[in-house]
């Protein structure tokens, strides 16, 4: 019968839930790429270009 | 008609921003008062160490997990309410949700502390992150709780980036100048014209889409914290579906009594926070109420009637033993509650000939029901302890919070908003207890140690004191620079209710 640790997969698996350190690093990931997101995000609401200069108190057009 | 209305809006929302009154200053002095003494012993545990707390082997979580996990749940609810009533587009959630989703980050960020404060080194923090591992529960719940920290603040601030700009732009010449440059700096370059406004409302929405999993996802890691140790009583599925329903359950009870506050603090308030709302949060109150005592049935009744070896013993604890004060407590005010939300619904506003429906009945009957339950609780004299003595007290316990609710069910009729209120208090103490039945009747019936008891030192409860005065005052402090109410959110219901578009 095949131990699946024997595959280079579940070896990579292994090392990676068991490797101190190796944790943060997936949740410094998540975390930035949670921040990159909302960075982007705010980016592309301030940039927002619009012919009309007239400023609304709430959405337009309801 | 509208622009009028709208001027009516930002000055009954705007202006007691910019007021320091004594009022103000009062409840920042009474909260400063009740947090000080938490701070201060909590500066002694941080130099002494944690034996000033009652924590040790096998108890190594103990009152300070108890709040974290509550204030999880509290959070849990703001944004998760809030974020659900966007995506139905329900006009009444309008007044409601700012206070909602500033709870949920105000009680994620007092959650956090509690972590700080469980740590008799929180220098060593960081360690967690060097050499967490990625197998460790404790890691996910790490992630968890940031990623949803930012995002609910992330939600929070779209929500506000409208209101922010009308402060920039409308702030009276008396206002300090950094006052003015935090405003402009925080609303950026928003100008509010139509394409900015499509895509802030495409933003909040898709925040909002994505608020519902990670909450639920957060309060459901906490619950893997205890399910995947090797604890009796800790080995169960439904702990995920449990936190979730009780989160939300005591995160409404928390946005009533925030709302409440609010319309106390700025009686302008009570204009736009109405009966309504209330009655609508208490439909989904009863509805959570249900769902909550099916699972704690669900999660008795299997334990009970597998009687397995480890996991009855700490059951029996809390039907019977040691922990069954805080267990039927918690049940007491469980029901309580639902009664005091579901039965006005069924009664008449019309005065009641039937004496056991007199307020005077109800109040009696309640105070010798409190005495009662003091005393199976305290146990002062021995014959307390004998069975049959004990059996009749609890029937009499049971029939006297049974009068009790009948004699105040009229006054409640007639009293919605108090009585929302004081339902909810009680939900928010009776969750407070069902996380305290969680964590401690497992912990000192631990596999190797079979008995011990916790009780919390003054250190941990003055911190918990000062934990609520934390939260308090950070609320109180945020909406003394931000619209407590949308005033965007308001403007645009009006519109649409007077149907004039934009």
């Amino acid at each position: 019968m095949n131990f699946p640790l024997e595959q280079p997969l579940f070896q990579f698996f292994y090392w990676l839930v068991n490797t101190p350190g190796a944790g943060a690093g997936i949740v410094a990931l998540l975390i930035g790429g949670a921040l990159l997101t909302f960075f982007l995000t705010l980016r592309w609401i301030f940039s927002a270009k619009s012919d009309e200069q007239e400023a609304h108190p709430y959405p337009p057009g309801q | 008609m509208l622009q009028t209305l709208a001027q009516h809006d930002r000055d009954e929302l705007i202006a007691p921003l910019y007021r320091f009154d004594r009022k103000f200053w009062g409840i920042v002095a009474f909260l400063a008062a009740i947090t000080a003494p938490g701070l201060l012993l909590y500066g002694r545990q941080l130099i002494v160490g944690l034996g000033v707390t009652d924590l040790n082997r096998p108890v190594f979580w103990g009152a300070y997990l108890v709040n974290f996990i509550f204030l999880i749940g509290i959070s849990m609810a703001g944004t998760v309410i809030s974020a659900t009533l966007i995506l139905l587009k329900v006009e009444w959630r309008r007044p409601i949700t700012r206070i909602a989703e500033s709870l949920t980050v105000f009680g994620l960020m007092t959650a956090g502390l509690q972590i700080i404060m469980d740590m008799g080194r929180p220098d060593r923090l960081l360690f967690t992150l060097i050499y967490g591992r990625l197998q460790a529960p404790l890691m996910w719940d790490i992630a968890s709780l940031t990623i949803y920290l930012l995002t609910a603040m992330f939600a929070l601030y779209l929500q506000l980036l409208p209101d922010i700009a009308i402060l920039r732009d409308t702030a009276p010449a008396a206002v300090p100048e950094w006052r003015r440059k935090l405003y402009k700096f925080l609303s950026f370059n928003w100008r509010g014209n139509k394409e900015q406004w499509e895509r802030l409302e495409k933003a909040i929405v898709t925040v909002s889409v994505f608020l519902i999993p990670i909450g639920i996802s957060l309060h459901t890691v906490t619950s893997w914290l205890f399910s995947t140790t090797v604890q009796p009583g800790w080995k169960s599925t439904i702990l995920g579906p449990y936190f979730v329903v009780g989160a939300i359950y005591s995160g409404l009870g928390l946005l009533i009594i925030a709302m409440s506050f609010a319309r106390v603090y700025n009686p302008h308030l009570k204009e736009y926070i109405t009966e309504k709302i209330y009655t609508n949060l208490g439909w989904i109150f009863i509805v959570m109420s249900g769902v909550w005592f099916y699972f704690t049935l669900n999660e008795t009744l299997v334990v009970t009637a597998e009687q397995e070896t480890l996991e009855f013993p700490i059951m029996a604890s809390k039907l019977f033993g040691q922990f069954s004060p805080a267990f039927w407590g918690m049940n007491a005010l469980m029901i309580a509650a639902t009664w005091m939300l579901l039965a006005p619904k069924f009664v008449s506003d019309k005065p009641s000939r039937n004496p056991l429906m007199k307020t005077p009945v109800g109040l009696s009957a309640a105070v010798i029901g409190l005495a009662i339950f003091s005393l199976l609780w305290l146990q002062p004299v021995s014959v307390f302890a004998d069975p049959v003595f004990q059996t009749v007290f609890i029937l009499a316990f049971v029939a006297l919070l049974f009068l009790a609710l009948l004699g105040v069910t009229k006054w409640l009729k007639t009293h919605l908003i108090p009585s929302s209120v004081i339902a909810s208090s009680f939900v928010l103490f009776g969750m407070w207890l069902e996380r305290w039945n969680i964590l401690m009747p497992t912990l000192t019936h631990a596999r190797l140690i079979p008995y011990t008891t916790y009780d919390p030192t003054l250190t941990e409860i003055a911190v918990t004191v000062s934990t609520l005065g934390i939260l308090t005052l950070i609320f109180v402090l945020f909406y003394k620079f931000f619209p407590s109410i949308s005033i965007w959110e308001v403007e645009e219901g009006r519109a649409r209710e007077l149907g004039a578009g934009d």
